[in-house]
């Protein structure tokens, strides 16, 4: 079996519900969506839920290759990278790439993809996240009730401009998650917004009413001595990695001990990334967490690692190009059944008509930075949250 | 596919020459070994090779994990064997026996997919480095000379690593003979030295700086205790050459001192660390440290699957370019100085079934074992040359 060619289409859809976090409080419900499909000459392709413009670039890397030797096809990409890094687009590209040919290699196995790993379970335990910092406390409440009412008892809430407001949230979130658990788990995440000792202040004023599971992304990405200090200083594991690219950007967290619990995606190098990742983890004694991705296909990778604690689910209607994702949530795990590979199926008919929606504006995510960030707390502006 | 049945047969055979190192300067001229077979509602049938002490752990994870199971989810059916262990820990006796099967399970998975291991793990076809591997100090040095000759002649091999730790005049001599006998291969030679956790740091450090006076050492490999992570680390802080350590380290957690404590330079990683499963582990920490893998002595050089399909690693051990046993035939074959994989399905390793009945044993002698006689006097503390009995003993093998 030979890699024929490969196609992106881009799109965008309007979600059910607005996302966002401390850097965008007000959200924004629009996203920039692709697929990128890997064709081989017997008929059977791979795709992955994204991929960019840079794909063109690898691809030659890959064309007329087997499919199945994805390692080879990975290492090609990392070293062909090798001067500008494995950043930026190349970075995006390679990680899609990677996705694909991993659809790809079960789909020529016939199975879906947690058996091409070898996992022996095919669920994994299941948090639920807002990225609703827009969201009301009624709608919040909500979202999280739905998820207690599937036996989800987890949740993680977006926090960091309000003391106040994020200590009254969080309870909101505690009391919707205690139908599932007399003790829920609760996560925070500031995402980066706080320097290392507002952080250290504000995580212990949250743990004075509440018992926090872990504290994600509480300061800067690459601060190991920053995120190791936040470590010594809350009861709260520390969670962090998940805009880190690769394995070796995970070096100096692991090596000074600055985590304590792991964040990986495929985003991190793909299927291939992400496992080498966990697997350094699993030797230091590291759980991971896996992120929310479309169609939840991180669940088929996270149900055969070993050291997995559970993976982010939000949901907020993301799926719009596809007739079957990995959608089953049932006491608190996401179930994966058997359609082969990432156990995604688009369908070419609802692409289209999402391609030819007028939409007619940009929309608003990744967000930058927000001002104040490790510095100052600039508070909400007047209407920037509906709920303040 | 769904595993239905297990088989393990004890087998034995003679070696075509004395093997031993600085512990067993008298050396063993046999070899045993334990055959698993794995079978499946599907007809295919996995197997391995190792784990001859561990038979009854073998049969225990079989019965409770592994009967009835679909051998393609091998990772979920390595963590069930590993916590199987947990209280005594998955070491030892345990790790034999997780690891054999282990093996078989990848065996069988890449056999259902019709193709080689190689290609189920993502690697590719291209050579793979890898060094010939005397592990024989009890021949003499004319034997050594004409093994390395033999191997850089008929098989290309550039690279060797030599056993030494017990006369350093007679390592240095050695050393020496085995760079002219490499040197016939047409490439400059690469030398490696093992003196198999024998010597102190210290000892290693006056051995080795005497030895790097007039040899490039590719790595020196267990220059002291497997668990002494300062030690080592106190070792490749004195000296020029590479320590390469972790052969006697049975897990992935086993690792994590040196990883802390960057003890290593080189990570040792085989098949016997709870399987193929937890090589691919152990080479992916290694990796995200910034460390190379060297992958061991194999059954078949099964390891040759695994070279491409890891980011990390240098050379793969050959101690024989060929079975020694007639039991099997492998689809690794050494050419040119390179291990090249084939593409028969699985590990590529056939079983002849009249050698097995031949060689069929009731139960493996010790003296067939990797170490037939422990840990050598003096060893940490002071050398012990191997006397005038031991190398008749040695030479009469």
């Amino acid at each position: 079996m030979k890699i024929t060619d490969f196609r992106v289409e881009k799109y965008q859809q309007i979600m059910d519900r607005p996302l966002g976090d401390s850097n965008g409080p007000s959200g924004d419900d629009l996203i920039n969506s692709s697929i990128l499909w890997i064709n081989t000459d017997e008929g059977i392709s791979g795709q992955a839920p994204m991929g960019n413009d840079y794909v063109e670039n690898l691809f030659q890397l890959i064309e007329g290759k087997d499919p199945r030797e994805i390692f080879t096809h990975w290492k090609n990409m990392i070293d062909f990278v090798f001067k500008a890094g494995d950043e930026g687009e190349a970075h995006g590209a390679l990680s899609a790439i990677d996705i694909a040919l991993w659809d790809l290699k079960s789909k020529i196995y016939g199975e879906p993809l947690w058996k091409t790993l070898g996992s022996d379970d095919p669920k994994c335990k299941i948090y639920a996240s807002d990225i609703g910092y827009n969201l009301s406390d009624q709608e919040l409440f909500d979202f999280f009730d739905g998820m207690a009412e599937k036996g989800v008892d987890s949740g993680k809430v977006k926090i960091g401009i309000s003391t106040e407001d994020d200590v009254r949230r969080i309870g909101v979130v505690h009391e919707a998650l205690s139908k599932a658990s007399k003790r829920p788990k609760i996560m925070v995440d500031s995402n980066e917004y706080w320097s290392v000792k507002y952080a250290i202040q504000t995580i212990s004023k949250i743990e004075e009413k509440f018992d926090i599971f872990w504290a994600e992304e509480p300061v800067r990405r690459w601060d190991y001595k920053g995120l190791r200090l936040v470590s010594e200083n809350i009861k709260a594991a520390v969670s962090t990695g998940e805009n880190l690219n690769n394995v070796g950007d995970f070096y100096s967290l692991i090596s000074n001990q600055a985590a304590d619990i792991l964040n990986v995606s495929t985003y991190q190098s793909g299927v291939t990334g992400l496992k080498q990742i966990s697997n350094i983890a699993y030797a230091f004694e590291l759980p991971v967490t896996t992120m929310n991705c479309i169609g939840n296909y991180n669940a088929q990778i996270a149900s055969a690692i070993p050291n997995h604690v559970m993976m982010e689910v939000v949901d907020p209607g993301r799926e719009q190009a596809y007739s079957k994702w990995n959608d089953n949530i049932e006491d608190g795990f996401l179930h994966l059944d058997d359609t082969p590979g990432l156990g995604l199926i688009v369908d070419e008919n609802k692409l289209k008509k999402l391609q030819s929606a007028k939409i007619n504006r940009k929309a608003k995510a990744p967000w930058g930075r927000r001002k104040g960030a490790g510095l100052y707390i600039k508070g909400f502006a007047k209407g920037e949250v509906k709920w303040k | 596919m769904r595993i239905i049945g297990l088989k393990t047969t004890l087998f034995e055979h003679t070696l075509s020459r004395t093997m031993g190192d600085a512990n067993s300067p008298k050396g063993r001229n046999k070899a045993g070994g334990c055959l698993i077979e794995i079978s499946t509602d599907e007809g295919i049938t996995g197997i391995s090779m190792g784990g001859a002490g561990a038979i009854p752990q073998i049969n225990l994870l079989y019965e409770n994990i592994l009967k009835g199971s679909d051998p393609r989810n091998v990772t979920g059916l390595w963590k069930k064997m590993v916590e199987r262990f947990f209280k005594g820990g998955h070491d030892g006796i345990a790790n034999d026996a997780i690891s054999v099967l282990d093996v078989a399970l990848w065996d069988l998975k890449s056999k259902y997919y019709e193709e080689p291991l190689w290609k189920t793990l993502g690697g590719n076809s291209e050579k793979v480095n890898v060094y010939a591997s005397d592990i024989a100090l009890p021949i003499s040095d004319d034997q050594i000379y004409k093994w390395y000759s033999d191997m850089s002649t008929k098989f290309g091999f550039n690279a060797g690593k030599l056993k030494v730790g017990l006369d350093q005049d007679s390592d240095l001599k050695r050393l020496q003979l085995m760079y002219d006998a490499l040197k016939l291969s047409g490439k400059e030679p690469i030398l490696y030295v093992d003196s198999n956790e024998y010597w102190s740091p210290k000892q290693t450090i006056r051995k080795v700086s005497e030895m790097e006076e007039r040899f490039t050492l590719g790595w020196i490999e267990e220059p002291a205790r497997r668990w002494d992570f300062l030690g080592l680390k106190k070792v490749s802080n004195s000296l020029k050459t590479p320590v390469c350590a972790g052969e006697n380290l049975d897990t992935l957690g086993d690792f994590l001192p040196y990883f802390h404590h960057r003890s290593a330079d080189i990570i040792q990683v085989s098949h016997g660390m709870t399987g193929i499963t937890g090589a691919l582990q152990i080479a992916d920490a290694a990796y995200a440290l910034e460390l190379p893998v060297t992958l061991g002595g194999s059954p078949g050089i099964i390891h040759a699957h695994l070279a491409n399909a890891i980011p990390n690693c240098i050379t793969v051990e050959v101690p024989h370019p060929e079975p020694e046993s007639m039991v099997f035939s492998t689809d690794v074959k050494i050419t040119n100085g390179f291990a090249k994989v084939g593409n028969k399905p699985g590990l590529g390793i056939e079983i002849n079934y009249d050698e097995l009945s031949k060689s069929k044993v009731g139960s493996v002698s010790v003296k067939s074992g990797p170490s037939p006689y422990g840990r050598r006097q003096g060893a940490g503390l002071y050398e012990v040359p191997p006397s005038k009995d031991e190398i008749k003993e040695a030479r009469t093998k």
